[in-house]
């Protein structure tokens, strides 16, 4: 336990300069951009004259320098203040947390299923190697994976939705149903079962993929031949010695895709219309919204952050071999 | 050579190859296969496909050639996706070597930036980057290989920091060689292999990335992209599905392509190395 | 008057037989539709501020619209093509410099508080006039609103102001707020502009940001048996293909704004239980129109600019991009302001040998590869139908010898380069007509707009008839000599092309056959709603 809190300490204090650089880099990037928050706000109110766009930079404080703006920022996020927002005219952290349990329920369901339906089909498939079973798997993962999401996501949606009817074409939950408790929670599920397919089936066939390469490598170890060598069924082994190894490298594997399944669930969220993260960071965009799109960029970065920590401390727990020392970053 | 041998034994890189070749044929003789503008409005819109030996894939919504979108865009998809790796694999070798090789305070300040890049979701970052700057090819190229670039550095700097140590680096130390040099000679050629290896996967994330952009409406309207056209063809999804059922296939084609690529070069790097 | 004519008319040719299959038939239900139930309506965009009394657009409108109301609404039937809201009969004086409102009795507030004049002076004065897009310049010489009772509004202006242009423009600019919830406020970032207050048939009751909008009935309206339906909630569905599918689904009831594709309409048009209906935008006429910046010198030729119009297959663009739900374009104003509309101007037809002739003889021959000049198109990217027309430009461009390229940008992007940066030669722009070309079509082409003012002349074009014409018109006070102005304005824009008008387009309403009462007024989608009916 002590370990851990250490570790935490340690991956807190190192993460404050990484979320500095992020930081900068998105406040540059915005600066860069042509067209700033007013512009984006003229346009949604069909036009207006220099004079309101002038007073409306005025007000936002666009007025000011970009040094002086980057420090504001900068300053008022260290009291842990992410700001306003121009175009929803709200704090931002309000906004953020509106938006954050969607975006955490879709990528957490996805992530579950596609960890586990991964891991699982790729012990069967790395159980006998160059079996059938295993040809087929493979293959059948390789095309889920080189299927982008999107149009998965619009095909499940056109077959289990507009046809079958099984389920909601999109949305969170049943709007305005006055739903609460278990029926609510169903409801949710209903909502939620196309677009966590959409987004899991890719990292399903990712981690099958992985599950398999390691199990691969596990059978040509010492330990792995020793026990064959004992006589223990082929079964036992695959459970006990050859999946247990490789499932590590997939647990850091799980840290990596963490990042790259939020960036995901931005067209999955567009398509299923979701009001989760990705929406949100599509129309901090649009809007030119710099505090609103840093403070998104910003909290999944601690996100992020703080799902590889997790990932780390399992790790060691699962893995002897790694001590209290941390493995590169 | 030995590599080319290997990678077409296991049926994996043989497969890849064979795609990827094909593929780059396509890109590479699509004038000649299919002269001309590929966005020109050449026939009667809708032309459901295999219905006219001219337009064996039908035309799409204002009337232009299926076939001629699908082999143009091959060339686009292909010369993003390799550009973008290029790019990464530029910026990564780089960043990998400099911060490997310097070490202290450098190597720290480095790592924090390529933290920095990996936490934040790169396609995030890249539809934020289009966005922002506007889409066009290069913009799209530089924008993926932004969200690219962490892995191979951190993969590069692993290498040298292994390698630096090896013998036949000591001694070019002491026979006076410039560290840059050293940088160069000695040790970029051996972290390569492995680097090389991801760039695979790296092209075929960005062709993914390419037409999840092009999806959004953040493709270049000047050329024609697989994304772009699928794009357009799912408000007709239901009528005329063929529209984005065409390049959906040509873009699985070429991810399955390139990844078995990857797998086998992958393979026969393993065994060169076991060979040594 | 002139409104009414358009719906005897039906400009719109493809609409016209769906029209007469499906739109006619709910009109017949009209009187005795039944009351109750949920309408759910699809909602592509989520306004950040949705007062429509700061913000007079369509997309706050379609919201807005049935909890605030205008002093007046446009109609197919009644007199001057609009029937009555909050006002009950206007009328200006002879010199045109004031124009008297007679406002409705037994009006109450969503909060309890009683509806009078004074409410529709502190609109006028404190909002529309210095804040809202439209009323800056519908309102510019507004001085004073003068109220002798609580039923009588009468404004007074310093110039003569014409009639016709108020009357016109009643609809769009003069939803009413209540002055107690904004009065001493920061009107701008008053919470009402989310949670409105109104005198609608329906009450704001409830946002919840990414899903949906939800109004819920005014027991206390004040038109009688009004309004039917208990609750309309409009659900975000932010991605295209969103709608049909949901309608299809039965999740939602109605998708107005074309928000299911028109290339999607022939097949959902065929599914049962679901009608296409083209009717209802009569007076929300959108116009495609090609920017041109005339800084550019090739552009600044006349014969270029005429080169450019012959180059425009306008028939392809009805047929091909709007699947028939369109109409070509002769000039600025729309055949659907009848009122106003002039068809003896001069014309292009699509003719590329005429295009390349004119080319030739400004002096811009073709080189060796077949280019005569280079340009920067900006498409809109408001529409799928302005960039599939920035798509289909650059190839018609390509066929006289000019060579364009597109350039792709989002919304923020493209507003900046085109109105402020001036950073393109041609740009593609879907300026709405809205019922008289004073609100937002002179606007278009008279000089002397500063930079930065969205849909306006951006493109450094100046001609001192035209400014004067336009000019005379904002004072000329008779109506027959007003729009004898803006048939001059007509010609001298068809003939000089400050800008091209290619085609004109109303959008689509989609709904289940459960839903009455739809598409009845000129901007049905944006008006209150309160007669709409849902068949159990």
């Amino acid at each position: 336990m002590n370990r851990a809190l250490r570790l935490i300490r340690r991956r807190a204090i190192s993460s404050i300069p990484v979320l500095l650089i992020v930081i900068v880099l998105t406040f540059l990037l915005l600066e860069s951009a042509s067209g700033d928050a007013v512009d984006a706000y003229l346009l949604s109110i069909g036009g207006g004259d220099a004079t309101v766009a002038q007073s409306l930079r005025q007000a936002y404080g666009l007025d000011q320098s970009m040094p002086a703006r980057l420090w504001l920022y900068v300053s008022s996020l260290a009291k842990l203040d992410l700001g306003w927002s121009v175009t929803f005219g709200r704090p931002v952290l309000d906004l953020i947390l509106e938006r954050l349990p969607n975006t955490l329920l879709l990528m957490g369901s996805a992530t579950a299923l596609s960890f586990g339906l991964g891991s699982a089909l790729g012990i069967l498939a790395g159980a006998k190697p160059e079996s059938l079973r295993d040809r087929a798997l493979s293959t059948v993962s390789l095309i889920l994976y080189a299927i982008p999401s999107f149009w998965l996501g619009l095909v499940l949606s056109i077959i289990f939705a507009v046809q079958l009817r099984w389920l909601p074409t999109s949305g969170i939950e049943t709007i305005a149903s006055g739903k609460t408790g278990l029926t609510r929670a169903a409801d949710i599920a209903a909502h939620l079962v196309l677009p966590v397919a959409a987004l899991a089936l890719i990292y399903m066939a990712l981690f099958l993929r992985v599950t398999r390469a390691g199990m691969a490598e596990v059978w040509r170890l010492d330990f792995v031949l020793f026990a064959r060598s004992k006589g223990l069924s082929r079964a036992r082994i695959v459970l006990r010695h050859v999946a247990r190894n490789a499932l590590l490298p997939l647990v850091t594997m799980l840290g990596l895709q963490s990042a790259a399944m939020l960036g995901g669930s931005v067209v999955i969220e567009s398509i299923f219309a979701i009001p989760g993260f990705g929406r949100l960071a599509q129309e901090a965009v649009s809007g030119r919204d710099a505090p609103l799109l840093m403070g998104i960029i910003v909290v999944s970065a601690v996100l992020v952050i703080c799902v590889n920590l997790v990932v780390d401390i399992v790790y060691a727990a699962l893995d002897p071999r790694v001590g209290a020392s941390e493995s590169g970053g | 050579m030995r590599l080319i041998r290997n990678l077409i034994r296991t049926p994996e890189g043989a497969i890849g190859l064979g795609i990827l070749a094909l593929l780059v044929l396509i890109a590479l003789l699509a004038p000649a296969l299919s002269p001309g503008d590929p966005l020109k409005i050449a026939a009667r819109p809708l032309l459901p496909p295999f219905t006219d030996v001219n337009f064996p894939l039908g035309t799409d919504r204002l009337g232009r050639d299926v076939l001629a979108g699908i082999i143009h865009g091959t060339r686009t998809s292909l010369a993003v996706g390799i550009a973008a790796a290029l790019a990464a694999i530029a910026i990564g070798l780089c960043v990998g070597l400099a911060a490997g090789f310097a070490g202290g305070l450098v190597d720290e300040a480095l790592m924090r930036v390529v933290d920095a890049f990996q936490i934040v979701p790169s396609f995030l970052l890249a539809l934020a980057f289009v966005s922002v700057i506007g889409a066009s090819v290069p913009v799209v190229v530089l924008a993926i290989a932004l969200g690219a670039w962490a892995d191979p550095a951190r993969l590069t700097r692993a290498q040298v920091l292994s390698i630096r140590e090896r013998d036949y680096i000591a001694s070019a130390r002491v026979i006076g060689m410039h560290p840059v040099e050293i940088a160069f000679k000695e040790i970029l050629p051996n972290a390569l292999p492995p680097v090389l290896a991801l760039s695979a996967i790296i092209v075929a994330a960005a062709i993914l990335t390419e037409a999840a952009l092009s999806f959004l409406g953040l493709g270049d309207p000047n050329v024609v992209t697989w994304g772009s056209m699928i794009a357009e063809g799912r408000n007709i999804l239901r009528s005329s599905p063929s529209l984005s059922i065409f390049p959906g296939i040509a873009l699985v084609v070429t991810v399955v392509g390139v990844y078995l690529f990857s797998e086998g070069l992958t393979n026969a790097l393993a065994g060169r190395r076991s060979e040594a | 008057m002139t409104i009414a004519d358009l719906s005897r008319r039906t400009l719109l040719q493809a609409g016209a037989a769906l029209l007469a299959s499906t739109a006619l038939p709910t009109f017949a239900r009209a009187q005795n539709a039944p009351s109750g139930g949920r309408l759910i309506v699809a909602a592509d965009s989520e306004p950040k501020n949705l007062n429509p009394a700061i913000v007079a657009s369509n997309g706050v409108f379609f919201v807005a619209s049935k909890v605030v109301e205008p002093l007046a609404e446009a109609s197919f039937e009644g007199k001057d093509g609009l029937s009555p809201r909050l006002a009950t009969s206007w009328e200006g004086s002879a010199d045109g410099k004031s124009v008297t409102f007679k406002l409705r009795e037994g009006v109450k507030w969503h909060d309890g508080k009683p509806f009078t004049s004074a409410d529709v002076a502190f609109s006028a004065l404190s909002i529309w006039k210095p804040l809202q897009n439209l009323g800056r310049l519908v309102f510019a010489n507004l001085e004073a609103v003068d109220t002798p009772d609580e039923t009588t509004a009468v404004f007074r202006f310093s110039k003569p102001t014409p009639l016709q242009l108020i009357r016109n423009a009643l609809p769009v600019v003069s939803s009413v707020v209540p002055k107690h919830v904004y009065e001493g406020t920061d009107i701008g970032a008053n919470p009402a502009n989310v949670k409105l207050v109104g005198t609608g048939p329906f009450k704001f009751t409830e946002y919840k940001p990414g899903e949906y909008y939800r109004l819920t009935r005014n027991e206390d309206y004040w038109a009688e048996g009004e309004p039917k339906l208990d609750e309309v909630i409009f659900r975000v569905l932010p991605d295209r293909a969103g709608a049909g599918a949901a309608l299809e689904a039965e999740e939602i009831q109605l998708a107005a704004f074309s928000a299911v594709p028109l290339t999607d309409l022939d097949r959902i048009s065929k599914v049962p239980g679901i009608k296409v209906i083209s009717k209802g935008y009569e007076a929300l006429t959108y116009q495609l129109v090609v920017e041109i910046n005339h800084r550019r010198k090739e552009l600044a030729d006349l014969k270029v600019r005429q080169a450019i119009a012959h180059a425009i297959d306008r028939k392809f663009v009805v047929d091909t991009i709007f699947l028939g739900y369109a109409a070509a374009s002769t000039g600025p104003v729309p055949k659907n302001a009848p009122e106003f509309y002039d068809a003896d101007v001069p014309t292009y037809d699509f003719d590329i040998a005429k295009a390349n002739a004119l080319l030739d003889e400004a002096g811009y021959k073709k080189g060796a590869n077949g280019t005569r000049f280079s340009l920067k198109l900006r498409p809109a990217p408001y529409f799928n139908e302005t960039k599939q027309f920035g798509d289909y430009l650059r190839q018609a461009l390509a066929a006289v010898g000019i060579d364009a390229q597109l350039v792709n940008a989002d919304s923020a992007a493209h507003q900046k380069a085109v109105y402020t940066d001036h950073d393109f030669d041609l740009a593609v722009a879907p300026p709405v007509f809205r019922g008289d070309p004073a609100i937002s079509t002179t606007i278009l082409v008279k000089s002397g707009t500063p930079a930065g003012v969205p849909f306006s002349n951006q493109g450094g074009y100046a001609n001192k008839e035209l400014d004067d014409i336009i000019a005379k018109a904002a004072e000329t006070v008779d109506t027959a000599a007003r729009t004898d102005l803006y048939r001059q304005f007509q010609k001298l824009v068809a003939a000089d092309l400050p800008l091209i008008n290619v085609a004109e387009w109303g959008f689509i309403t989609v709904a289940r056959d459960t839903v009455l009462n739809v598409s009845n007024n000129p901007r049905w989608a944006v008006s209150n709603w309160a007669d709409t009916a849902l068949q159990s």
